[in-house]
C-alpha cells in the first residue's frame, strides 16, 4: 500500500495508530468506569448512570445526523415512549427491565418509522421543526393519559433485574452495559452492507437510487433505528433514575440531546458518547452551586468544548507532520 | 440480471420537456449489447437528460422505453438498477466517509441478503457477506489498477482516478446496461488512455454500454456506434466513421475545416 494511504484519515499520524490509541482509552475509561463503584459514593453512581443513559440518547441524535444528515429537536418524545413502556409495563404486567428493554426498543422503532413515513419527503429544517412538535405535544399528551403514565406525579421504576443485588450497582451497570452494546453495534453497523448505504443515501441520495438504495428505506432505516435507540436510553433513565416522570422529559431535554450530540462531534463510538452524556448530565451538577450564572457558564463550557473537538484533529495533524519531518 | 437473453435498451418516441423548454422531441434509438454506443453533442443538446430518462430520474412527457423485451415506464430508479440498468454520473457521487473499498461495495449492495439484525451484530451471515463483497470490490479495482487505493479515503484521490472507482462501482454488480457520464472528464491524457482501455475491456457481448463524452478521440476509437443529437433531437448516427463523415455533425459540432 501506498504511503498515503497509509497516513489515511488524520493527515500526519498513521490511521491505525489513531485507531489504536482511541482503542486503548476506551478500555482504559471502561476498565475505570467499572471500577467506579467501589471507590465513589452512592450519589456518584446514580449520577453516572443516569449519564449513561443520556449517553445513549445522545447516540439515537448522532445515528440521526451522521446516517441520515438530518436533525431532530424533538427526539425526547421517543426517549418519552422508552421509559413509559418500561414503567407501565412493570406496573400493568410486573416484568422487570430485562422484559421492557426489549419492548421499549421494538416500540421505538415503530413509532420511529410511523413517523418517518409520513416525512420521509421532508428534510433540513422543516424535518427538524417537524419533530419539535412531538416534544412540545409530549407533556399534554402524558397528563392526557394519566390513568397510565400516572400524569404529572410519573411512576416508579422499582423492579430490580436481579432481586436480592444491590439496587444502586444494577442502576449503575446495567445502563453502563447497554451502552457498551449500542456503542459496539453501531460499530458493526458501519461496517455492514445496511450502513454504507445509508451513508452512500445520505451524501449523495441520486447516485443511491441508482444502486437500488430508495431515499424511503434510507429514511425509514436511519428513523428506525435511531428513535430504537432513543428509545432504549429512556428505558435506562427510567432504570437509573427509578423514576419516570414529564418534568424531566420537555423540548429542553431534547434540545440537550441535541447539544450533547454536537459535543461529541456526532461521534457514534463509546468515548464520543460518553463525553456527551456527561456534558449534559454533569456539566449542570457541576454548576449548581453558580445560581443565575449558570446558563452563561454553561454556554462558555459548550464553547470550549466545541472549539476543542475542533482544534484537537488539527492539533493533533500538526504535531503529526512535525514528527514526521527528516 | 445478466442471465437475461442480451437484448437491446430501445426508446421510442421519448419527448421531454421542462416547461415550455423542449429537451427531448420524439426520439428514438436503440443500445446493442456487445457494442460500445457513444451518445454526443454539444452542451445542453439533452444527452444527460436522456440518460435520466432511461434510468428513471425524469420521467419523458411521451414514449416508451423497453428493456428485455417489457416497457420500464413508471418503475423507479432502485427497480431499474434490480434489472441491471446502472449509471454513473457527470460528478463525482463517492461517499467521502467511506473508504474506495467501501464505495465500490456499495456496487453489491442491492444484492446483498444479511438482514437487519446482522447488520448490528457479529453473526456468521454478515462476516461471510461482507468478506464476499470486499473480495469482489478488491477484485473489480485490482482490475482497473486501483489496487493500491482500496483503503484510501475519496477526498484523498485525483479526480481521473475517482471517476474509475465510479466504474468500478458501476460494474462491480454485473450490470446487463451501463451508461456511463462524461467517464472522462477532468482526466489527463495518459489517464484517458486508461480509461480507453477499461471501457475495451469491460465491453462483453452481453453488456449495453453508451457513453456520454466530449473528448472525441475517446469516442471515436472505442465505440462501435454514435448518435449525435442536438437541440434535442438525433441529427446522425452511424458507425465513427459515418459520423465522421456526416457535414451536418461536422459543421454542428465538430467544427469545419474553415473554423
Amino acid at each position: 500500500m501506498s504511503e498515503i494511504s497509509q497516513n489515511a484519515v488524520s493527515g500526519g499520524i498513521p490511521a491505525w495508530q489513531g485507531r489504536a490509541v482511541a482503542r486503548a482509552l476506551a478500555v482504559a475509561i471502561t476498565a475505570a468506569l467499572v471500577a467506579m463503584p467501589f471507590a465513589a459514593g452512592g450519589s456518584w453512581t446514580y449520577l453516572l448512570g443516569v449519564c449513561f443513559a443520556n449517553s445513549i440518547g445522545v447516540l439515537s441524535v448522532s445515528v440521526l445526523v451522521r446516517y441520515g444528515g438530518e436533525v431532530s429537536i424533538g427526539h425526547v418524545f421517543f426517549v418519552a415512549a422508552g421509559a413509559y413502556a418500561v414503567a407501565i409495563l412493570e406496573h400493568r404486567l410486573g416484568v422487570s427491565i430485562l422484559v421492557s428493554a426489549p419492548v421499549a426498543v421494538i416500540l421505538g422503532v415503530a413509532l420511529g418509522i410511523a413517523f418517518a413515513w409520513p416525512s420521509r419527503s421532508i428534510s433540513g429544517i422543516y424535518l427538524a421543526v417537524s419533530t419539535m412538535a412531538l416534544a412540545l405535544a409530549l407533556p399534554e399528551l402524558i397528563n392526557n393519559a394519566s390513568s397510565w403514565t400516572g400524569g404529572y406525579e410519573g411512576l416508579y421504576v422499582s423492579l430490580d433485574l436481579i432481586p436480592g443485588a444491590p439496587k444502586g450497582l444494577q442502576r449503575y451497570y446495567l445502563p453502563l452495559v447497554a451502552l457498551l452494546a449500542v456503542a459496539y453495534a453501531l460499530g458493526c453497523l458501519r461496517q455492514s452492507r445496511q450502513g454504507i448505504a445509508l451513508l452512500l443515501a445520505r451524501s449523495h441520495p441520486v447516485a443511491a437510487e441508482a444502486f437500488g438504495i430508495t431515499r424511503g428505506w434510507a429514511r425509514l432505516s436511519v428513523m428506525g433505528i435511531s428513535c430504537g435507540i432513543a428509545a432504549l436510553s429512556g428505558a435506562m433513565l427510567a432504570y437509573a433514575s427509578s423514576t419516570v416522570s414529564p418534568s424531566g422529559l420537555t423540548l429542553w431535554a431534547s434540545i440537550f440531546l441535541l447539544v450533547g450530540s454536537v459535543v461529541s462531534l456526532y461521534g457514534l463510538t463509546f468515548l464520543h458518547a460518553i463525553v456527551g452524556g456527561a456534558f449534559v448530565t454533569l456539566i449542570p451538577q457541576f454548576l449548581a452551586s453558580a445560581g443565575a450564572w449558570i446558563p452563561v457558564l454553561y454556554g462558555v463550557a459548550l464553547l470550549g468544548v466545541i472549539l476543542a473537538g475542533n482544534l484537537g484533529p488539527k492539533l493533533r495533524d500538526a504535531v503529526g507532520r512535525r514528527r514526521s519531518r527528516p | 440480471m445478466t442471465s437475461m437473453q442480451p437484448t437491446p435498451l430501445e426508446g421510442q418516441g421519448i419527448a421531454l420537456s421542462f416547461g415550455g423548454i423542449k429537451v427531448l422531441n420524439d426520439i428514438d434509438v436503440a443500445f446493442q449489447p456487445g457494442e460500445i454506443t457513444g451518445l454526443i453533442g454539444p452542451n445542453g443538446a439533452g444527452k444527460t437528460s436522456l440518460f435520466n430518462c432511461l434510468t428513471g430520474a425524469y420521467r419523458p412527457q411521451r414514449g416508451v422505453i423497453t428493456y428485455g423485451g417489457r416497457s420500464l415506464d413508471g418503475l423507479p430508479t432502485s427497480a431499474r438498477a434490480a434489472r441491471g440498468i446502472v449509471r454513473s454520473f457527470q460528478t463525482v457521487a463517492l461517499c467521502p466517509d467511506l473508504t474506495v473499498l467501501e464505495n465500490v461495495m456499495i456496487g453489491l449492495a442491492r444484492n446483498g441478503s444479511a438482514g437487519w439484525l446482522s447488520a448490528f451484530l457479529p453473526l456468521p451471515g454478515r462476516a461471510w457477506e461482507r468478506e464476499h463483497m470486499r473480495a469482489e470490490a478488491k477484485a473489480a479495482l485490482a482490475g482497473l489498477g486501483l489496487g493500491d487505493m482500496a483503503d484510501m479515503l475519496p477526498g484523498m484521490l485525483p479526480p481521473g482516478t475517482l471517476r474509475l472507482v465510479e466504474i468500478a462501482r458501476a460494474v462491480l454488480g454485473k450490470p446487463s446496461v451501463l451508461l456511463l457520464d462524461e467517464p472522462a472528464a477532468g482526466l489527463n491524457v495518459a489517464e484517458t488512455r486508461d480509461l480507453m482501455r477499461v471501457l475495451r475491456q469491460l465491453s462483453t457481448p452481453e453488456l449495453v454500454m453508451v457513453v456520454v463524452e466530449h473528448d472525441m478521440d475517446l469516442v471515436m476509437s472505442i465505440c462501435d456506434r454514435l448518435y449525435v443529437l442536438n437541440f434535442g433531437s438525433f441529427v446522425a448516427h452511424g458507425t465513427p466513421d459515418e459520423v465522421r463523415r456526416n457535414p451536418e455533425v461536422v459543421r454542428i459540432y465538430l467544427g469545419s475545416e474553415d473554423d
